[in-house]
């Protein structure tokens, strides 16, 4: 045995024990989803748009919303134009107050040059696209980040922010491409274990939906491809509607003009997922928002004329979207597009999207008796 | 810890390209130190230059072996013995490399990536890798595996093995390389 023989036998000792350190400090994760209760139907019916913004130039697109103690911030990204190098993340807080929701002043929370310097490397950052609530940490985001070339080219960022302003941020490891073409758009999904899971997307040619699980240190720690199949279109930004611990939707806009809604289904909490296909709702290439409401019930807000993408629908889908009938229709001048539907603590729901063709942003909460009305 | 690694790969890479650029006419021994200067000064010096930002931005993460490619480069044109890469092996990995590319993209419905997160399999392919140099008698690749192991369990960058050990770089490298070899 030669010198490089023997040190190639140290190496591999050490690789060893590099495994089995490994291995113990590993909690790979558990695939059974966390199901909140169902909501309670309760009080008189209310609906209340809390938020109608237009920026005075430029635009203002994919809005999120962001649970507080106090109620909920509404972010969006705002700048000359989607991609431009001058879009920061703006956000406004809602707290409730005796005369119902109240918002704050809308304001930059996260710009370019923060979140580059606070980056681990620091570096630039471009342009800045759908942000979301990193709902496993109070306050925390996931941004969709540029540094060079368009969206196929962008990256998730994890965001901490503290003192109003990002902290610590560091890329999400999604793609052996430089970590590069993975975007967000949706709310994450809870596990049965305490840890989230990301739903997030790849556009670089092929496009899928992406399930990343996430370690307790916000570390990928594995990922699930969400609706890809030869032939099932061009699934992307997945909306996950959990219907028990194991069974789950995954809604997906289809970058394909097939002007389909596409549905992709999981029955191992999201280990494996099945290829794409049309749901029978039309959709003009827009993502969906969707909430499980309990008993089968799920609410969606959708674009779902394919001719008419400033037409926004609130549509209830029954057995487990098995049927669905339409609840209240929204329209303006321009698309209304990008919804966001997260529920509240105390039951209610806000909805938020774009209007205007990305002109602007708009809000509305309301309770399930409203639901329940429709 | 990982923006102290990232910034010194950024230093040996930006080294290695003035050391290669020097060579053209200087001395290997005076190159390297030329490159080391410059390489240190690029971080030290212009670390918040748009310059630096956009480098470290469009790179990383950097992984092990591209710094370490570099710095092998530099240690042979030394004359520091290393071992070195039969054309065989360089269109072995390269077809390797592209399947495992063309995989992320899509074009291939396998997701071999996420392999790269799980401690089992991680600890599969660096063995793989270690009985390979052990029949071979490349000491280079073992270490790189080994090293990058090291990195991904302390945590320091990427949570998967794959960018600790691989970078897209390579693919337009290797090319390079083996275009030369035809000539």
């Amino acid at each position: 045995m030669g010198t490089a023989q023997a040190a190639i036998l140290v190496l591999a000792a050490i690789s060893l024990c590099l495994s089995l350190w490994a291995a113990r400090a590993d909690e790979p994760p558990q695939w059974r989803f966390a199901l909140p209760a169902p909501v309670a139907v309760t009080g008189q019916p209310m609906f209340q748009t809390v938020f109608d913004y237009t920026p005075e130039t430029g635009q203002a697109h994919s809005p999120a919303i962001r649970l507080t103690p106090e109620g909920f911030d509404l972010l969006w990204f705002e700048g000359s134009a989607e991609a431009q190098a001058d879009v920061d993340i703006h956000a406004a807080s809602f707290s409730r107050g005796p005369d119902g929701w109240q918002a704050g002043p809308s304001a930059p929370l996260l710009t370019r040059g923060d979140l580059g310097a606070a980056m681990t490397p620091s570096q630039i950052v471009v342009t800045l696209g759908n942000t979301i609530e990193n709902e496993a940490v109070p306050g925390a985001l996931y941004a969709t980040v540029a540094s060079v070339g368009g969206w196929a080219m962008a990256s998730v960022v994890d965001v901490r922010m503290a003192d109003g302003g990002p902290e610590q941020a560091h890329k999400l490891n999604l793609s052996p491409l430089l970590n590069r073409s993975n975007l967000v758009k949706s709310p994450m999904v809870a596990y049965d274990d305490g840890t989230h899971a990301l739903p997030a997307y790849f556009e670089m040619g092929a496009t899928y939906g992406l399930l990343v699980r996430l370690d307790r240190h916000g570390r990928v720690r594995d990922t699930r491809r969400i609706g890809a199949a030869p032939g099932a279109g061009k699934p992307i930004q997945p909306m996950i509607v959990p219907l028990d611990e194991t069974r789950a939707l995954a809604f997906l806009r289809d970058f394909d003009p097939s002007h389909q809604l596409l549905v992709s289904r999981t029955q191992d909490g999201g280990q494996s997922w099945s290829p794409a296909a049309p749901v029978g709702i039309e959709n003009p290439s827009s993502p969906v928002a969707a909430l499980n409401l309990g008993e089968g019930r799920i609410l969606m807000a959708i674009n779902d004329d394919a001719d008419r993408p400033q037409r926004l629908r609130l549509i209830l889908g029954t057995n487990e979207g098995a049927e669905w009938r339409r609840l209240r229709q929204f329209e303006g001048d321009g698309a209304l597009r990008y919804p966001m539907l997260r529920r509240l603590p105390g039951d209610e729901i806000v909805l938020t999207y774009s209007k205007g063709t990305k002109r602007g942003v708009v809000a509305h909460v309301f309770n399930p008796a409203w639901v329940a009305a429709q | 810890m990982s923006g102290l690694g990232a910034s010194a790969a950024l230093a040996v890479l930006s080294g290695w390209v003035a050391f290669a650029l020097a060579g053209w006419i200087a001395p290997p021994g005076l190159s390297a130190g030329l490159g080391a200067l410059a390489g240190a000064g690029v971080v030290l010096a212009f670390r918040d230059s748009v310059a630096v930002g956009g480098a470290i931005a469009l790179l990383a993460p950097f992984g092990v072996m591209l710094p370490a490619l570099a710095l092998r480069h530099v240690a042979v044109r030394l004359g520091v013995p290393m071992p070195g890469f039969a054309t065989w092996e360089l269109v072995a990995f390269l077809v390797l490399y592209t399947g495992f590319l063309a995989a992320a993209f899509g074009v291939i419905p396998v997701d071999a990536y996420r392999l790269g997160y799980a401690p089992l399999p991680v600890a599969v392919m660096v063995l793989v890798l270690c009985a390979y140099g052990f029949v071979t008698g490349n000491w280079f690749i073992p270490l790189i595996a080994v090293l990058g192991q090291a990195a991904w369990v302390i945590g320091w960058g990427s949570s998967n093995w794959f960018d600790h050990v691989l970078h897209v770089v390579m693919w337009p490298l290797t090319v390079v390389v083996l275009v030369a070899r035809l000539f």
